[in-house]
């Protein structure tokens, strides 16, 4: 017969359960509308720890949206979008305080290196033709910890 | 820039996005998972097959004047059909649906059955990138006053309306350059608009609030029907 009194092992393991199966962190945006490309750098996120909340957006205006619910850790970005670009993304979440802080990673096939995006809080510019997983694990592993 | 140069740098960025995307697919996939290997073949296979594609369009579309394509009276829905059975998986695999509607009762229309195949395959291709997840496009085929309209119609952003009104001038005589709409250069729009000028035929766009219809309307051909 039990007590009905949850023991210490039973508590930790209620815990790690809950850890396991609902993310802790907050999530991490990916904005492409190359929805294979997208879910390959999904893919390669979830390999660096597999509770992160990966949120996929086709465009600008769905990740606008989003941004009121879920405070991303790190957003993923292309430049080139179906309606508002990347840059009318960045231009917008530069103007509120509590997205400006947002760490963005470019993934482009444009060539952006001449331009200086520090003011955007441009962490990174990954070629879409020459970027590894590694180089999105870097990323991940920096920010998200 | 001279027309020449700007398509050369068009079909060079159109070739890039699917090579870049091979490769990272290559680079992501786990050899020790027997379902991811899978999964991603089959993705290989489908992102390299509709870029063979494309390659094989641009070389028709720079040969139209060599006399290979001859005009000849072609079962305009078995080409739909052919359209369809091909690009049923691709559809499947990016969660969208195409589903077919015939209403037309001349069977028969006077084109060149692997150009009529590129226009009507480049207009679905078209609907899978542009329509929302889970939306079902329509390919319709249908009489219109001697003509047969084929038209694809799918759910997703309205068509810009400077392509538009090139299309419905019938001034696109040349891919529009890449930044005028992300990620596609219109080139496929392009070749579509050569080779239906190419038999004759109308092609054009219906913009819609919550998507576009791209049509070609091909001259019905009086031979009698054995289909």
């Amino acid at each position: 017969m039990t007590s009905g009194k949850v023991t210490k092992t039973e508590q930790n393991q209620n815990e790690f359960r809950a850890r396991s199966e609902f993310p802790t962190k907050s999530p991490i945006f990916i904005i492409d509308d190359d929805e294979m490309f997208a879910d390959c750098i999904k893919k390669t996120i979830k390999k660096v720890d597999k509770n992160l909340e990966v949120i996929m957006f086709k465009n600008i205006i769905d990740a606008m949206n989003s941004l009121d619910e879920n405070l991303p850790s790190l957003i993923f970005l292309d430049i080139l979008l179906p309606g508002p670009d990347g840059f009318t993304f960045l231009n917008e979440i530069m103007s509120y305080p509590d997205t400006s802080k947002i760490p963005i990673i470019l993934i482009t096939s444009l060539n952006l290196e001449k331009f200086d995006l520090k003011v955007y809080g441009i962490k990174g510019i990954l070629k879409k033709d020459k970027m590894k997983p590694e180089e999105i694990k870097v990323y991940v592993e920096r920010y998200t910890n | 820039m001279n027309l020449e140069v700007n398509g050369i740098l068009v079909a060079a960025h159109e070739m890039k996005a699917p090579l870049a995307l091979m490769r990272q697919l290559a680079l992501c996939l786990d050899p020790e998972d027997p379902n991811e290997v899978r999964e991603y073949q089959q993705r290989l296979i489908s992102v390299s097959e509709r870029t063979l594609k494309q390659v094989s369009d641009l070389s028709k579309a720079a040969r139209l004047e060599d006399g290979l394509f001859e005009m000849e009276p072609v079962a305009v829905r078995n080409v739909c059909d052919e359209v369809e059975s091909e690009l049923n998986s691709l559809f499947r695999l990016n969660s969208k649906k195409l589903e077919l509607k015939y209403t037309n009762k001349s069977r028969l229309v006077i084109a060149n059955h692997d150009l009529l195949y590129s226009i009507i395959y480049n207009f679905c291709v078209n609907a899978i990138k542009y329509s929302t997840a889970n939306s079902i496009s329509r390919l319709v085929v249908k009489d219109q006053k001697g003509h047969v309209r084929v038209s694809v119609r799918d759910f997703g952003p309205a068509l810009p309306t400077k392509i538009y009104k090139k299309l419905a001038t019938n001034s696109l005589n040349a891919p529009v350059d890449i930044s005028f709409r992300p990620d596609s250069s219109g080139l496929g729009l392009f070749i579509a608009t050569k080779f239906a000028n190419f038999m004759h035929a109308n092609i054009g766009a219906i913009r819609h609030r919550d998507g576009t219809s791209f049509y070609v309307e091909l001259p019905i051909s009086n031979q009698a029907s054995l289909f």
